[in-house]
Order: C-alpha cells, then structure tokens, then sequence
C-alpha cells in the first residue's frame, strides 16, 4: 500500500530528474606543488580567478584565533612594488574586483575582472600572493579596525548568536570553537610579526589551489596563471590537527546577558557530521525538511502557524571536522521559552517518527532544482565548488554523481540517519538576550547554566 | 548582449522574456508598482504586509501550497518590497513552468483573507522589524533618518511599517490595498532562463490574460518641498559604537542627471580606491566602513551616506572630512584618470549583474519599472561614458549644499568596557 502510494505520488508530481555534470576542466600539478584547474567558458566577458591555500582556522596557533583572515587582509595592503593604496586604485581602474575571507579549512582570495584585462589583473594578483610587504603602518591599522569591528558585531544580536555558540559547543582546544574572526583578546596578541609567521606557513606551493573559470583562451590563460601559482615557494603541506569530536553526557544553557535586547536570539545544537561523512546525502535531505527551506517543519511550526518569529532555520555544518546540526531563530523576550519549547517539540517528533515517502520526494527535488542556480550557474561559483573539491579531497564523482545518490535514496536510509544524528538528549542551548527577563522560565533546560555579560571580551564560554 | 521578447497581454499586463540556457532553470520575477509610497499614515507598511500575506493561499491553492507546491517542484521563492514596488521572485526548474504560472495567477486574481492568518501573520512582521530596527543599531538611525528628511512625501516612513501600524490594519485595509496593487496591467512580468517565447507565452495568454484589469493605484500627489535649511536628528541607545548618516534630496531615476548621481557615487564610495574610503577609513581613520550612494526612485530620491564611525572618534570630526570632500566635487574637476576609473567599476558591475538569470530578470524589470523601458539597458554605458567633469561638478554644486542635507546620529548610551 505504501509503494503504490508512492509511485502514484511520485506519477504526480513534477520530477526534476535531469543530471547535473560539471563543464570539463583542466587540472595540473605545478613543480611547487601547487594544483591549477582552468575552465574556460564565455557567457559574459568575464574571468574569475581563486586563490585558496589550506589551513584556515584549522592552522592557527592558541590564543591567535582569527589570525588568518587578518593575514589575508593584510596580504593586500601593500605588495611588490605596491602601496595598498595603489593596489585598491589599479584594481578599481581595471574594473576588478578582489574579495577575500578565511574559513575553517582554508583562506581564499578572489579576483573577478574584464577579460580584456586579464594581464594587468593577474600581475596584482601574483603580488599580492607572493609579494606581500605587511607594512608596519597597514598592520597597525588593521588591527584597530578589527578591535572596532568585534565592538560592533555585539551591538547585532543576531550576527554575535553564533559566535557565542561555538564557543559553548566546541571543547577547549578545538580550531571551530573559534569563528575565524579575532575576539579582543586575541586582536591584542597578533602583531606584524606572527603574521609574517602564518603567511610563511601558509603560503606555500604545497597548500595552494588556483583555479579560474570564464572568458579566456587556455593558450593564452594557462602560461599566466602558471607563472603566478608556480612562484611560491613549495613550502610544508599543512597537516590539520584531529581533535575529538564534540560529545556531550548532559545539556548544557549558557545566557548572553544583552540587558537592552527586546528579542531571544537562540541556538541549540547536538552534534553532526563532517563533509565527508557517509550520512551526508540523507542528512541533507533530512535536514532540508527539518529546517532547512521555507516549508520545513521548523519554520512552518514557529513562524507560519505560530507566528513567533520571522525565520525559524536549522544548520548543519559540512567542514573537515564534524560540526553541529543547530536550530536557530529568535523571538519577543516574553515568548523565549514559548518558541524554544515549540522548537524542542519539532524537533523530538522529527526524531522519532522520521520522514515519509512524500516528504523524501519533495526534498530530493528541491536540492535538484536549486542546485544549479546555487553553485553551478557563474563562473565564480564555479571556482568556489573546484576548490571546495580539493580541500576535501574529493573529485568531480561528487558532483556528476550527487543527483545519482540522490535519487537512489530510500525512507529507510533517511530514516536510519535520522535516528543516528538527531538526538534530543544533551542538547547544547546558547540564547543571547535579557537574561534577567528569561533566566528564571529557562533554567528547565539545562541544570547546567552559566550567564554571562555580553560585554565580557570574547566569544568563549565560562567553564561549566 | 541582452535580447528580450516583450508582449503586452490585453488586460494590460506586460510580460518580457529572456533566455538563457545555461542552467536548466528560471527566473520568473513579478514586478507590481506598489510600495510604501502608495500608503497612508495609519496604514504604513501595508505593501511590504501584502509581501508577506501573497503566500497565504488563494481560491485553488488553498494556505502554504504556494510553498509547499513550488518547494515539491524543485523551486525556491521570495520577495522584497520597497518605497516604490512590491516584486515576487521565483527561480525554479524549466519543468515547474506551467505550475508556477497558475500558482502566481490564483494568488493575484483570487487571494484569500483568512483572519486567523493574517494574525499570525501581523506577529512575523512584528517579528521582522524587531530584529532589523529595533535590535539593530543601523535599521533604527536609518528609520529616523528618512522620518526627518522628508516632512510630506510618503518616503518619510519606513517600508516595514511602525510600529503600531503593524498592530492596527484591519480587514478593509488589506482588502483594499489588494484591489489597488494586484492589478495585471499594474504588473511587469519578467521571465528568464532555459525557456522559449514559443513555451512562455501560450502560458501567460492561458493563466494571466483572464484576470481583468484593475483601476491602478492613485497617483501620488505629494510633492516633498524644497529643503530649507539643514535639519538634525539625535538617536540616544545602547551601542559599543556611534554611527552617521546623511541624506541630500536629489531626483528620481529618470531625471536627466541620474547618470551623473551614479558616477558621483562610484567616485566617493566605490571600492576601497574610493574617495571616502580613502579619505576617512585609510587616511583619517575616522569611520570602520563609508557606504552609501543612489538608488533610483519613482519619486525625486535621496543620496545617502553611512558611517559606521570608530571608537574614540567623533561624528562631527567625519561631517567635517566628508564635507570638504563634498565640496572638492564642486570645485574641483575631477581628473580624466579617475573619472574614467569610476566608468569603468560601473561597466563592470553591470556585466556583473548579467552574470545570472535572477541578475538578468531583476535588471530588466528595473529598468522596465524606474526608467521607462528596459530598453534603456541598451543605452546605459553610452549615458555613463557621457559624463563629463564638468558634469559632476555641477551636480555636485547642486545636491550637496547644507540647506538640502539631513544629518542622523548614533550617540551610544553606554560604551562596552572593553580594552583594546
């Protein structure tokens, strides 16, 4: 009764069913160590070029977390025979444009120009990667900014939530308890001189990926970015570090007391998967109907029928190490345990009762319809993807295979992975708001609660 | 470069359609021309309410089957709302085509009021603004800023709402804002992506054409004075950090000079070569970041400026830099290198925006809805290339003088102790 019921509503309804391949590309191994992949395409006169060398917060040293997105920065303000000021003003010229950020797993620069400027762009571009000069006026700057920005990042409740939960549900000792952002104490402990360190570590041939995709001709192209990607020396590979896995044997409450807060913003997490792990094809569409689109059981519980809140969403990070699975939203301080309990609820049905045949259906078709506009559709997103390949060690089988997987997957197999990964026990709650307005009502949560000032330095959470 | 079919169906209601077979999906962007401008004191914020309450359910496809039929369908949805338009986004495989055009022609012919919905609803709302004014240092300034700036014209309120406007629509408000917005022929329909005119267009004829055509809204009669003299509004609350903003009324989108306002913006805050970012967050050190620039408007619009400004500076110390970069514009021409920088970063923003078929349909609603025709995409870099410096000095003049400025402060209530 259940597979006819199945087929019927499968007939029914609308298949995404097409296949998705990654265009051809190029990949080779420069005599540095560095790997270089190039796809040409010529939809828009275009050419995105991405720099990306392992390590990220993964590489940074105790008590410098956030080092590496000011190494990056820094990277930029003032390399050859560039000022910094000189670097903005030829690439604003060209019409370039130059991004950068640091992740978990790797920092990453990005360069988007005019095709017809691909010379002039790429030579910035090699300075900047092999010739930075860190001068000693730039880094003093870029400090102070970065102490200001930490500053304004706890007047948003909203960006400061996520932070403060890392801190609580990593362990101490563990690259992801840190955002990748500097705190203010570890602001006051980088100087000019530990950056020159982390980017000798990390800017070695051996941890480098280059790829560029858009408007150019390989014959032209390939020599050029040769010439850029080959020039750093090979350097050491990073080898990343293999903590423990977060675990918890009780649920854990901490409060960031923000005494002016009309809103509860909160998370709560168990833990998840990493990047590569088996379960990952039926945990996302597990967590797509989770809390993972408008129409998910979260979102449809606290916003739609409830009205608690504008966005009830959950999280699940896919990094090098296993992350959390997170429900997050926010709600009127009166409402906080009203929304939180609602939340809990979902999430306990969810658990134990798993998903049907129709809701399967439903999710593998709304991976498969937004994936190519998501990752596949420009040139940028295209290097972003080659590269994200690489630092997870993984091939072009994971995409031109993913909607395969997808398709082969069963309730059983969603179900199983449900029951392995969403448990309701130990959760770990993190609520930034007016603790004195919700302290009492949410202590039946955790026995284990701390609160804190949002005013105390860092993202850390007290020891329990 | 951008090739467009373009048919008016007999209700009024324009459809244009672009394709592009890159990825086998759509983007189906609605464009109707109603927005906070077309509200009334008491009843603020009911366009951007009506972004919200399109979702929930019609005559066919009763509450949340417009999510949950596009999602099972492989497609994703939003919508924004601003002072002049409400526009509906989709982006979906080429296989949900047909369903997305009855879904999106039931809604607008045939919505339904449930009030416990529209209840529910009211709380979201309430929800949004408390996280983007109320709990946001920048929404609040940005709120108070316009509410000063403008003394008559609808621009003076926000888009979201008040607050306790929110709390107070009532049935006959909604029902009335519904009649006058959702009208076919007050529509421009953008369709672009892995699609054929050949495929689109039996499909608007059988969906769209049927819904008769509407009155359209009222126009707008307000025409906001000419400042007379600068004004000032001080926000007292809990911040680590103070902020800036100003605003200088300027023209709407098809005012002559709008491509001069356009370059004047890429000259003062376009990438960090920029003149304010140069002048105020590398040489002086005053502000974190120098945002700010024109958008186009139906109705004359403002410049706006925004400062986050660094701890231990004072505002005033940034109006002092930013108006003597101000006056440079006016006095001085700017050189032949940096104006032909600034055309550049626009030229090429504009390719940037053709990266995708949701970059496509937006633009070419855009310039459909603020400037006359999205035809005018074609002469966009020739109107820019134009400009001359002399041009921007008399623009500059004009626009940036004291009497036509308002400026917003952040004064923070209390200073985090933290050190540095």
């Amino acid at each position: 009764m259940k597979t006819a019921l199945g087929i019927l509503l499968m007939a029914s309804s609308i298949s995404v069913s097409a296949q998705v391949r990654l265009p051809e590309f190029t990949r080779e191994q420069l005599p540095n160590g560095a790997t270089l992949i190039l796809l040409p395409r010529h939809d828009v006169p275009l050419v995105s070029v991405r720099a990306v060398f392992r390590g990220g917060a993964e590489s940074e040293p105790a008590g410098l977390n956030g080092i590496t997105s000011v190494t990056v920065e820094m990277m930029r303000r003032g390399a050859g025979k560039r000022s910094a000021s000189q670097i903005d003003l030829d690439l604003d010229f060209l019409g370039a444009s130059l991004s950068s950020g640091s992740n978990r797993q790797s920092a990453w620069f990005a360069l988007e120009f005019l095709s017809k400027t691909a010379p002039e762009a790429m030579a910035i571009f090699g300075d900047i990667l092999a010739q930075p000069a860190f001068p000693e006026e730039e880094v003093r700057k870029v400090l102070a900014q970065t102490a200001d920005r930490v500053r304004a990042a706890k007047d948003n409740p909203a960006a400061a939530v996520g932070p403060y939960f890392n801190g609580l549900f990593y362990p101490s000792g563990h690259p992801y308890r840190h955002s990748g952002s500097p705190d203010e104490l570890s602001v006051t402990r980088i100087n000019r001189e530990e950056i020159q360190k982390h980017y000798r570590r990390m800017a070695a041939g051996r941890n480098l990926i280059f790829v560029a995709s858009g408007d150019f001709d390989p014959k032209q192209f390939a020599p050029l970015a040769r010439k850029i990607a080959g020039a750093l020396p090979p350097g050491e590979a990073f080898q990343p570090p293999a903590p423990k896995d977060p675990r918890f044997d009780r649920p854990r409450l901490l409060i960031v007391d923000k005494p002016d807060a009309t809103q509860t913003y909160f998370r709560i997490g168990m833990p998840g998967i990493h990047r590569r792990h088996p379960d990952r094809i039926p945990l996302l569409v597990a967590n797509t109907l989770f809390g993972g689109r408008f129409t998910s059981l979260l979102n449809d519980a606290l916003r739609v029928n409830a009205g608690l809140t504008y966005g009830a969403t959950s999280i699940m990070d896919l990094d090098r190490l296993s992350g959390a699975i997170a429900i997050n939203s926010y709600t009127p301080t009166a409402t906080t345990v009203k929304a939180i309990d609602l939340a809990l609820d979902v999430l306990r049905q969810f658990a134990g009762k798993g998903v049907s045949q129709e809701q399967l259906d439903s999710a593998r078709n709304y991976i498969k319809g937004n994936f190519p506009t998501d990752r596949l559709e420009t040139s940028d997103q295209l290097c972003a993807i080659l590269a994200e390949l690489e630092i997870f060690g993984l091939d072009r089988r994971d995409i031109d295979g993913f909607f395969q997987l997808l398709d082969a997957l069963t309730v059983d197999a969603v179900n199983a992975a449900i029951r392995r990964h969403f448990t309701p026990d130990n959760l770990q709650f993190c609520l930034v708001g007016n603790a004195s307005a919700i302290q009492k009502e949410t202590a039946k949560y955790a026995a284990a609660a701390k609160v804190i000032s949002i005013k105390t330095e860092g993202f850390a959470a007290p020891d329990f | 470069m951008v090739q467009v079919t373009e048919h008016t169906l007999s209700n009024g209601m324009k459809i244009l359609i672009h394709e592009d077979h890159d990825v086998p999906n759509v983007a189906l962007y609605l464009f109707f021309k109603v927005g906070s401008r077309n509200e009334r004191p008491g009843a603020t914020g009911i366009s951007h309410f009506f972004e919200h309450m399109m979702f929930n359910g019609a005559k066919k496809y009763g509450p949340k089957q417009f999510d949950i039929q596009m999602e099972k369908a492989g497609g994703r949805n939003n919508a924004y709302t601003t002072r002049d338009v409400t526009v509906y986004t989709d982006w979906f495989p080429r296989s949900a085509l047909e369903l997305m055009f009855d879904m999106e022609a039931d809604r607008i012919r045939d919505l339904s009021f449930d009030p416990k919905i529209v209840e529910s609803e009211r709380g979201v709302v309430s929800s949004e603004r408390r996280t983007s004014v109320d709990n946001n240092p920048f929404g609040t300034l940005y709120e108070q800023l316009n509410a000063t700036a403008y003394i008559a014209h609808p621009y003076q309120w926000p888009v979201i709402g008040w607050a306790s406007d929110i709390e107070a629509w009532t049935m006959d408000d909604l029902k009335a804002h519904y009649r006058m917005g959702y009208a076919p022929n007050n529509c421009v329909v953008v369709v672009s992506g892995d699609v054929t005119p050949a495929e689109v267009l039996p499909l608007a004829k059988k969906y769209f054409e049927p819904i008769p055509s509407q009155d359209p809204p009222p126009p707008v009669r307000t025409v906001e004075p000419p400042q007379l003299g600068e004004r000032r509004v001080e926000v007292h609350r809990p911040a680590n950090l103070p902020m800036l903003m100003l605003s200088y009324h300027i023209g709407a989108a098809k005012d002559p000079d709008f491509p001069v306002y356009e370059l004047i913006e890429t000259l003062l805050t376009g990438g960090r070569s920029s003149r304010l970012h140069q002048r105020l967050v590398e040489k002086d050190q005053l502000v974190l970041s120098a945002g700010g620039g024109v958008r186009p408007s139906l109705d004359p619009g403002q410049f706006l400026f925004t400062f986050q400004v660094r701890s231990g500076r004072q505002p005033a110390d940034v109006e002092k830099a930013l108006y003597e970069e101000l006056e440079r514009l006016s006095k001085e021409p700017v050189p032949a290198e940096e104006l032909q920088k600034a055309k550049n970063q626009i030229l090429a923003d504009f390719y940037r925006q053709l990266k995708t078929i949701s970059g496509k349909a937006n633009l070419l609603g855009s310039y459909e809805v603020f400037y006359g025709g999205w035809g005018q995409i074609l002469q966009a870099p020739a109107q820019i290339e134009k400009v001359s410096a002399a041009d921007i000095q008399r623009v500059a003049a004009k626009i940036f003088s004291p009497r036509n400025r308002t400026v917003a402060t952040l004064i923070p209530e209390q200073r985090a102790e933290v050190k540095q």
